[in-house]
């Protein structure tokens, strides 16, 4: 979203031998009737620089050779760090070259680049062309010609961005752009601090991670942990709840997207050092500019940590990024990105540790780009191979070929296609061990089979503007899928429109239908149920809100939303029943969990522990060895029942930039979220009917700035009991703190002492009844509580 | 586990301050803890060798025969039948144990074990599914002979055809192992 992003305002001025042309988008002026200027092609975006306050306006000239490549950039003075930031960045622009009598000719232009401060997401004026600006001061007056160069038009369907300058800000996020996705609006946590969450009533498992396009397994480290990519290579972080763009498939509830940072040109790098984990990325050039590598990473040392908290626990985890990039020509750039992470969990013992939870997952993505005349493409190919262990010796190995193309093209002013196609050939090697499995444990294995899956996608959408002031955006993506025999097919429309209703007010709408196959309780590397066993899943998503530009970097959106899930498989809201109503030995045959609409009153249809006329189980101390159980049962067929879900609501998002002496925003998301199974809807095991975040960010003066958040939700749907007439567990409040002290040491150079807390009210939350014939109990957790004293740094 | 559980153990991965003095080293285990462990392991064996054959078969007579995890094989026969509507399982069946290999990997050091079993054992009473009827168990067997490792880190183990008396009460296994009494809650 643009406000998030700086905007590009180029204002080029005709000089040298070229005499300049008006841009289609621009007035006419006078202009030589053979010689056309350079027109800017790349998306000019510059996104506003960390830790920098203020305006700042950089004057560039620029020398665009035949091909449209900037082969110089120098800025008029120097105004760190804007000057360095809009140099490296102009150096990777492309133009259409200037022509004389339409031979293309080398030509030197000069670039005004103005910083503002980040705007907010829904900018309402980036929605259309800006009229010309006015002429800067120093501007020549003679032979000028305006070109305003716009960022990317927003997407309606993305409600949210989040560049890593605000995060920054945003105390309990610790600097992590993912992390800070639970603060928007839509977003409904499982538990506080675990990074998995419902959107707009879609569970975890539904929701898709993306990193410039490459389906990320796993985005956080295990328990409470920072995402699985430094911070420092994460440009901004868009959020899609709902009828997002078409070349985001297969996931039928939301998309998380993170781009990662353009290739810098120029040595620099950032380092951070925390209480639970160091982590450093240094990018630099080579081969004269026309490479960039990057290496970063990052490693916890929670274990030490928690040896003197929780001695008996094992925590470790690690992730490594690593880029490199080569213009071949200045059209074509080949680029290597890699990236993985790992996860251990495990418990001490006098001998071998034992393993609860170990994953880990490597991603190499080679690319070839390559600028057309009025757009781009990329072509990549994505090698991947997944690892997951539980229990012990219960493992999954998968691996993953992918490749896909992507283009884009602008047809004229109003019209900009984009299509692309993609595969991903996935092998799954399944490991149970040598425990013996009870036949409801081997009944939900049986979803998880060695085999080999092929999903195949074509997708293609135009962002059309046939009016001043009204974008729509109609796309289609067809995604095949194929697992163990079974093929499906998923036909995904998808409707968006922006409507500039004044000129602070703008009106958006999203439609779009997804498909997707059965999912796991939550992103877990290599745990994709096979066989397509109940079809796809499929979501009907639809929204319409306004934006309001409220001024002083002000603004205001509210959305309405409306989401039907069909056949959905929904793991975490079909956990096995309580005690409800039925006799002493049996358990309701007709609901599953979540259902709490049978109450004693209404005695539902109730089942025996095991089946009349059979033996059943030895459960002496509770169960294991092979004993199988109702609850085993259950768990069995969570991967089997398929749900009719509904969702509806009311997001606010009110925001003024956390960047500005004094900012922060409101988010309150006013929704219900029920499934309906058999004869009953009810309302959904994670429905939360209010959530509310509150952020404040305020600078103190000598580059002071501390920020507070509150967090406040409404606690999850309990079974009914006899001896407590409410119907939900208590709500949950948490108050997040965070204070930094910022030294510039060089114009470049910078680093900063901080201290930051996560739930500083050390508040404990209701997670489940325990239920008993005797009533029910809500059962806390926590308080869980992250602690952190840091340093960062950058130069 | 239930799904709330497991996030509740994901959850908990957080610095919620908690600590759990389990870490200590193990205390060393004498020959009364090491019985304690044995018995488990004897105890198990019987439950894994019923819920691989007989769990879920027909009531009435029963004779079945499976291979052991880690080797050797097990035969279970005699007569069982049940009262599904209260959960409960009556069993009269003889358990004959050829080399039966199993292992049991655990963070409670007195749960760990890796054992061989080889002996008949009987096995009369009823077996539960709590809370709604109670676990009621006698097991008995002339010679019974274990070999392997008990206990974290792992004691060698060995006892070679012992007469084993045990009952079982719940979840309350006790009785005596080559005439040494011993206790233990599995």
């Amino acid at each position: 979203m643009r406000s998030l992003r700086f905007l590009a305002l180029a204002v080029l001025l005709s000089a040298g031998h070229a005499h300049a042309q008006p841009a289609p988008s621009t007035p006419p002026q006078a202009a030589a009737p053979t010689l056309i200027a350079p027109k800017v092609l790349s998306d000019t975006t510059v996104l506003y620089p960390d830790h920098a306050r203020g305006d700042a306006t950089v004057v560039l000239t620029l020398v665009v050779d035949r091909t449209g490549r900037v082969t110089s950039a120098v800025p008029s003075e120097v105004n760190e760090p804007f000057s360095s930031l809009a140099t490296n960045r102009a150096l990777g622009w492309r133009f259409e070259p200037a022509t004389r009598n339409g031979v293309p000719v080398v030509a030197k232009i000069r670039v005004e680049v103005v910083f503002h401060e980040p705007e907010p997401p829904p900018e309402a004026a980036a929605a259309t062309p800006e009229p010309p600006a006015p002429a800067r001061p120093g501007a020549t007056k003679e032979e000028r010609v305006e070109v305003v160069v716009l960022g990317e038009h927003p997407e309606p369907s993305r409600t949210a961005t989040l560049s890593r300058a605000e995060v920054r800000q945003i105390p309990g996020t610790f600097g992590d752009p993912f992390r800070a996705i639970e603060a928007l609006p839509g977003v409904t946590p499982i538990v506080s601090g675990l990074p998995f969450f419902f959107i707009r009533g879609a569970p975890p498992g539904n929701v898709g991670y993306f990193l410039d396009g490459i389906r990320v397994p796993l985005l956080f480290h295990v328990g409470i942990g920072p995402s699985v990519v430094h911070p420092v290579l994460i440009e901004r972080v868009d959020l899609y709840p709902g009828g997002y763009p078409a070349r985001f498939g297969r996931f039928a509830g939301g998309i998380v997207a993170g781009e990662t940072t353009l290739p810098n040109p120029e040595l620099h790098g950032e380092y951070n050092l925390r209480l639970f984990d160091a982590g450093a990325a240094v990018e630099a050039p080579f081969a004269a500019g026309r490479g960039t590598a990057l290496v970063g990473g990052r490693y916890s040392y929670t274990a030490m940590l928690l040896s003197l908290l929780s001695p008996e626990v094992l925590l470790e985890y690690w992730d490594y990024q690593a880029r490199a990039t080569y213009d071949l020509t200045p059209e074509d750039r080949l680029g290597v990105f890699a990236f993985g992470s790992y996860d251990y969990l495990g418990q001490k013992t006098q001998g071998e540790p034992l393993t609860l939870f170990a994953t880990e997952f490597h991603r190499v993505d080679l690319r070839y780009d390559r600028h057309l005349p009025r757009g781009k493409m990329r072509s990549a190919l994505t090698l991947g191979i997944d690892r997951s262990l539980v229990q012990q010796d219960r493992s999954v190995v998968s691996r993953l070929y992918g490749g896909r193309t992507e283009v884009e093209h602008r047809v004229d002013h109003a019209v900009r296609v984009r299509a692309g196609t993609d595969f991903a050939l996935e092998t799954y090697g399944i490991e149970l061990g040598s425990q013996v499995l009870s036949p409801s444990a081997r009944r939900a294995a049986e979803n998880f089979p060695s085999r080999t899956d092929l999903t195949f996608g074509m997708r293609g959408d135009a962002v059309i503007t046939p009016a001043p002031g009204f974008d729509v955006t109609p796309g289609l993506r067809i995604d095949l899928y194929a697992s163990e025999g079974v093929s499906a097919v998923g036909i995904d429309p998808r409707l968006a429109t922006r409507t500039q209703l004044s000129e602070r007010l703008h009106l958006l709408t999203a439609f779009g239908i997804a498909h997707q196959p059965p999912a796991f309780v939550v992103p877990v590397p290599g745990f994709q149920p096979g066989g397509l066993r109940g079809g796809l899943q499929r979501a009907v998503q639809e929204s319409m809100g306004v934006e309001l530009d409220l001024g002083d970097a002000t603004t205001l959106t509210a959305t309405v939303f409306q989401n039907a899930f069909f056949d959905m498989s929904d793991p975490l809201g079909t956990t096995e029943p309580e005690l409800d109503g039925c006799p002493p030995g049996s358990y309701p045959d007709d609901s599953i969990g979540g259902d709490y609409g049978a109450t004693p009153d209404t005695p539902p249809d109730c089942a025996n522990r095991f089946e009349p006329g059979t033996l059943g189980p030895d459960r002496s101390g509770g169960g294991g060895q092979g004993a199988d159980s109702r609850g085993g049962r259950r768990f069995a067929e969570v991967f089997e029942v398929r749900t009719l879900g509904a969702s509806y609501g009311l997001e606010l998002f009110l925001k003024r930039r956390l960047t500005k002496k004094l900012g922060g925003f409101v988010s309150y998301t006013l929704s219900r979220s029920t499934r309906s199974f058999g004869r009953r809807t009810y309302v959904a095991t994670f429905d939360r009917t209010h959530v509310a975040n509150a952020a404040v960010a305020y600078d103190l003066g000598r580059r002071w700035r501390a920020g507070s958040r509150v967090v406040f939700y409404t606690g999850l749907p309990k079974p009914p009991d006899p001896f407590d007439g409410s119907t939900r567990l208590p709500p949950f409040f948490r108050l997040d703190l965070r204070l930094e002290k910022r030294w510039q040491l060089t114009p470049t150079v910078w680093i900063s002492a901080v201290a930051e807390a996560m739930n500083a009210t050390l508040s404990k939350e209701a997670v489940q009844s325990e239920c008993t014939l005797e009533g029910c109990a809500a059962e806390e957790i926590g308080p869980v509580t992250i602690p952190s004293l840091g340093v960062e740094g950058g130069f | 586990m239930t799904f709330h559980r497991v996030l509740v153990l994901a959850a908990g991965l957080g610095l919620s301050g908690c600590s759990d003095p389990q870490a200590e080293p193990s205390p060393p285990c004498d020959q009364e803890c090491q019985d304690r462990t044995a018995a488990r392991a004897l105890r198990e064996t019987m439950k894994l060798v019923y819920n691989i054959t007989l769990q879920g078969n027909a009531v009435g007579p029963q004779d079945e025969t499976t291979p052991c995890p880690l080797g050797g094989k097990a035969r279970v026969f005699g007569q069982a039948t049940s009262n599904a509507k209260f959960g409960s399982t009556e069993v009269s069946l003889t358990y004959e144990l050829a080399a039966c290999h199993s292992l049991s990997r655990d963070e409670e050091a007195g749960e760990n074990y890796d054992m061989v079993v080889t002996g008949s054992v009987s096995q009369t009473g009823t077996l539960a599914v709590q809370p709604t009827a109670t676990t009621a168990l006698v097991m008995q067997s002339a010679a019974i002979t274990l070999e392997g490792d008990v206990y974290d880190p792992p004691i060698g183990y060995s006892i070679t055809a012992c007469a084993v008396e045990m009952g079982q009460d719940g979840n309350q296994l006790s009785g005596s192992l080559c005439g040494r009494q011993f206790g233990v809650g599995l």
